[in-house]
């Protein structure tokens, strides 16, 4: 650990006015991470009062300084400190920023006709040279996956609703929606490729 | 992101979002240092391909970093 991460630990660990001072500057840090993010995220946000943001930015360094305090025994060193406490209120900010602005949003129902939907990119999809890859693609989606994976899967992928909102929204974490996101692919390649329309290679992760 | 590999997802194995948050700063910091991060911590690069949100996590951790660089 280099000698300024362990300083961080040591005065966190601590106690007394060193440990007082190291609060203050981390949060101090942390804010600085927090209004970044929404800094970056500006026209997500862009119904909100600058008060509003500021507000915003605080909760997401008070959150973020008690998991950094709560997880300060997972710090291995293994990165500065400064990088290490950053990613929590990177994670804080993002997060109340993409619920923030579906907070009056109903979601989506995944569509019906699903893979007519643009391409993020612009490129209507249905028109590509992989016709006979989407319509395999259709079938295995409304065949081989349960309803829940279809609607996690459809809802994120197609509806574009953040992992975040739709977790918050189902009382779930991103990792627990995203594991069944990721069960749901692996599904799909393997049937694809049951059907030799991926290569073997492509679903070797299964 | 096409739809086709938003529901396909990368082909490569992948660590879930939790490892992925446990391990973002050691990643970020290899990368900023020209080391091959994929090397040390395999599967994160596949996930960052398939998880939009860690994906603009790991992008802002860079930013950021090198905003404080100056």
């Amino acid at each position: 650990m280099d000698q300024e991460s362990a300083a961080w630990v040591a005065a966190l660990a601590g106690q007394g006015g060193d440990r007082d001072a190291a609060l203050a500057r981390l949060h101090a840090l942390l804010l600085r991470g927090a209004r970044f993010e929404l800094g970056r995220r500006r026209g997500q946000l862009a119904s909100l009062s600058a008060a509003e943001r500021q507000d915003l930015a605080t909760q997401a360094a008070d959150d973020a300084m008690m998991g950094v305090l709560t997880r300060l025994g997972d710090f291995r060193g293994l990165s500065r400190f400064t990088t290490w406490a950053y990613k929590f209120a990177l994670l804080e900010a993002a997060t109340k920023a993409r619920r923030m602005a579906w907070r009056d949003r109903e979601l989506p129902r995944p569509p019906e006709d699903w893979l007519a939907v643009a391409d993020p990119d612009g490129r209507p999809e249905a028109a590509a040279e992989h016709a006979e890859l989407l319509a395999a693609l259709r079938a295995a989606v409304a065949e081989v996956l349960t309803p829940q994976q279809r609607e996690v899967l459809l809802t994120v992928v197609a509806g574009r609703v953040p992992l975040d909102v739709l977790a918050e929204r189902r009382g779930t974490t991103r990792g627990a929606l995203y594991k069944t996101i990721h069960d749901a692919r692996r599904k799909l390649r393997a049937h694809l490729a049951e059907a030799g329309l991926l290569t073997g290679e492509e679903v070797r992760g299964r | 992101m096409s739809l086709v590999e938003g529901l396909l997802g990368p082909e490569e194995p992948e660590v879930g979002c939790d490892d992925c948050f446990a391990e973002l700063d050691r990643y970020v910091e290899l990368e900023l240092a020209g080391e091959d991060a994929d090397a040390h911590l395999p599967g994160l690069r596949a996930h960052l391909a398939g998880c939009l949100a860690c994906r603009e996590e790991h992008e802002s951790l860079r930013a950021l970093l090198a905003d404080d660089i100056g």
